[in-house]
């Protein structure tokens, strides 16, 4: 029996629709996520509580909750930019991992050079780091058209174990206590502190995330990306050399994502270990759908899902387990994704709509 | 290296073998659907802790692998709705049911990290059959679970080559609009392949905490999910090929632990990273040879489908 309702499509997208479907997947999360916290003995009023007032009720917790939002930030703009020309990079998880291991390595190379230039090179390992992980999914997807969702998740798993095995063999800290985890990073390697938790880290992202707003906005590469992402043949038939264009924005993609790892590492850890992309590479490719691949809404997002992060590690000590920051994450993912489904259609009854076209002709 | 560590390496292919053939299996359903399902982590996380959680409280393996399948297909429900009915992005809508099930396995499963297994999976007794050498010893040495995933395999190679349902199900896959056109519903097909997908990874996540490692922890999924998303590729999405890379992938799975046993050097960890660089270079080499025949990709994958938009 077919469904009696339809979806239609609208003549012109709603106003604002992305906005409003980002708040509806707000509402949906929080409320999805009380009847979890009531089924299990909490009080949801008390958590959400908790949670807000842990990442902006104090300069303490806004400091904390933009720091999160760096590396989410960051992530999410790595996706975004290659988002914004239909192309997808699930890799950023892997790439924040080897620009910190790229980070760590300059560490390594040159323990004794002054902060400043230490910081700068070992930034810029990292941006060459992610490039790298990147390299090979970009080769493939502009030169034989080979899947990147594919190879660039495949790729996440490599850097995983790459890591993995630095900590535990060659970069492994002999005085570590036989712990997983690299030795201590010369101190002068970390990032100036900007107020209470935060680091100049945070002045650096909104720096690139902004530079990449102005620039993807204004320039005729933005406007040629965007071509790009919206038709093929209307790129090949402006002259747009897809290959080159799919190649450089990859593998740029790549060196984002691999800024965050440096960042992270240089600003929040003193030493690599394994779990130094926490899964921010995977929320940011939710960060970047949330924010429609544009780099303003990457901002508002990343910190949106900051202050989430930031909120469910506090709620702990009530005796709730953190992985309610990640079901809450993804609650507003699929609530916002099902929302905007109505930015560009209106559910109809069938009937009234059959009875409409039967007028119409 | 003597026989009992031979014995016990291939035992272990096959166990790992299973784990990853089932959430495969059903992965390949889903995408011959033209759905791509990268929640396949999360599915079997939410069907390993609901298996364990109702072994724990029947004591009966059976109820707690159907609990685990039943989980594992409610939970890509969710993929389903927003993926299939509505219509939202694949890519993104997997991803976010990986996090979300990673994270709600956690929080259901808090008070079990603790929990003694209350229900699992012992090797079948065929009686005088386990004691032939060799095959006895490892074939028959496996739970009933690894059956059930050759019959599935098999099931679903014949009604997906074979049966008007299989055509029907590729045909959807490959291009949504001429089936549609032909009176077949696109929705109603996706979201079925899709639930098998979930049952069966929930199956796979179930055989984790029932038999192959009994008891649960979060993280005990350790990434196999993306084994198997990377196994339909590596088989071409075909339930035989599947099987194939799947012997091989558990293979490199078992040998992991083993490697130093045999007296190689080489670091396991660098062995781990071997399913995942194999898929791609799969990749690599399927596309130079796509260049002079069709891909094995079913052609609608990752493509939402809706009749408004025909």
């Amino acid at each position: 029996m077919p469904s009696p309702l339809a979806f239609e499509k609208r003549e012109s997208p709603l106003r604002g629709g992305q906005i409003r479907a980002f708040a509806v997947g707000v509402v949906v999360a929080l409320l999805l996520g009380s009847i979890l916290l009531l089924v299990s003995g909490h009080d949801p009023i008390e958590v959400y509580t908790k949670m807000f007032d842990s990442a902006f009720g104090s300069r303490r917790g806004i400091s904390t909750t933009l720091t999160r939002a760096v590396p989410l930030g960051l992530a999410g703009l790595a996706v975004a930019v290659a988002g914004s020309m239909g192309l997808w990079n699930i890799g950023a998880e892997g790439q924040i991992i080897a620009g910190a291991i790229g980070a760590a390595w300059i560490a390594r190379l040159g323990p004794d050079l002054p902060g400043p230039l230490l910081i700068t090179l070992m930034l810029v390992g990292a941006v060459v780091g992610g490039g790298f992980l990147a390299l090979g999914p970009a080769l493939a997807k502009s030169r034989l058209g080979v899947n990147e969702i594919i190879t660039t998740l495949m790729l996440n798993e490599v850097a995983i174990r790459v890591v993995r095995y630095l900590v535990n063999g060659p970069w492994k800290d002999p005085e570590g206590n036989n712990f997983p985890i690299a030795p201590e990073l010369p101190e002068q390697s970390a990032l100036p502190a900007l107020f209470e938790r935060a680091n100049i880290g945070l002045v650096i992202a909104a720096f690139v995330l902004l530079a990449f707003g102005v620039y993807t906005a204004r320039s005729a590469w933005g406007y040629e990306l965007r071509i790009a992402g919206s038709s093929e043949s209307a790129a090949t038939y402006a002259g747009i050399s897809l290959k080159a264009k799919v190649f450089t924005v990859l593998l740029l993609s790549g060196a984002i994502a691999g800024l965050a790892g440096g960042i992270e590492l240089t600003g929040s850890s003193d030493r690599l270990v394994e779990g130094v992309a926490n899964g921010w590479g995977y929320a940011g490719i939710i960060v970047a759908a949330l924010a429609l691949m544009r780099p303003s809404g990457v901002a508002a997002v990343a910190i949106a899902f900051g202050a989430v992060q930031v909120g469910g590690l506090s709620i702990q000590t009530l005796g709730v387990p953190a992985a309610i920051a990640s079901i809450l994450q993804a609650l507003i993912l699929f609530g916002a994704l099902s929302a905007a489904v109505f930015t560009n259609y209106r559910l109809v009854r069938r009937s009234t709509r059959s009875a409409a076209a039967a007028v119409a002709s | 290296m003597n026989e009992t560590t031979v014995i016990g390496l291939l035992i272990a292919v096959l166990e790992f073998g299973t784990l990853l053939y089932l959430a495969a299996l059903g992965e390949t359903i889903a995408e011959k659907s033209g759905v791509l399902n990268l929640g396949v982590e999360g599915m079997m996380a939410m069907g390993g802790v609901a298996a364990f959680w109702a072994g724990v409280e029947t004591g009966n393996p059976w109820v707690a692998l159907l609990v685990g399948v039943i989980a594992g297909a409610l939970f890509s429900a969710i993929h389903g709705v927003v993926a299939v009915v509505m219509g939202a992005d694949q890519v993104v809508s997997g991803l976010a049911l990986t996090i979300g099930g990673l994270g709600l396995a956690a929080f259901l499963g808090q008070d079990l990290v603790v929990q003694a297994p209350g229900a699992r999976f012992e090797a079948t007794n065929l009686g005088p059959l386990n004691d032939v050498p060799w095959i006895g010893e490892i074939v028959f040495d496996q739970t009933a679970v690894s059956w059930i995933a050759l019959a599935l395999g098999v099931i679903a190679w014949f009604v997906l080559t074979r049966t008007r349902v299989g055509l029907i199900l590729r045909a959807v896959g490959e291009s949504a609009s001429a089936a549609d056109s032909s009176g077949t519903s696109v929705v109603k097909t996706r979201m079925i392949a899709v639930m098998i997908g979930g049952a069966l990874a929930g199956m796979s996540g179930a055989y984790l905490t029932l038999a192959l490692a009994p008891g649960w922890s979060e993280g005990t999924t350790a990434g196999r999910g993306w084994i198997a998303v990377a196994l339909v590729i590596f088989g071409a999405w075909q339930p035989g090929r599947v099987g194939l890379g799947a012997l091989l992938f558990g293979g490199l799975l078992a040998l992991e632990p083993r490697l130093q046993t045999f007296g190689v050097e080489v670091s396991p960890i660098l062995l781990s990273m071997l399913p995942y660089l194999l898929t791609v270079g799969v990749l690599v080499v399927l596309s130079i040879r796509s260049r002079h025949r069709p891909s094995a990709a079913p052609a609608a994958i990752g493509q939402a489908y809706r009749r408004e938009d025909r």
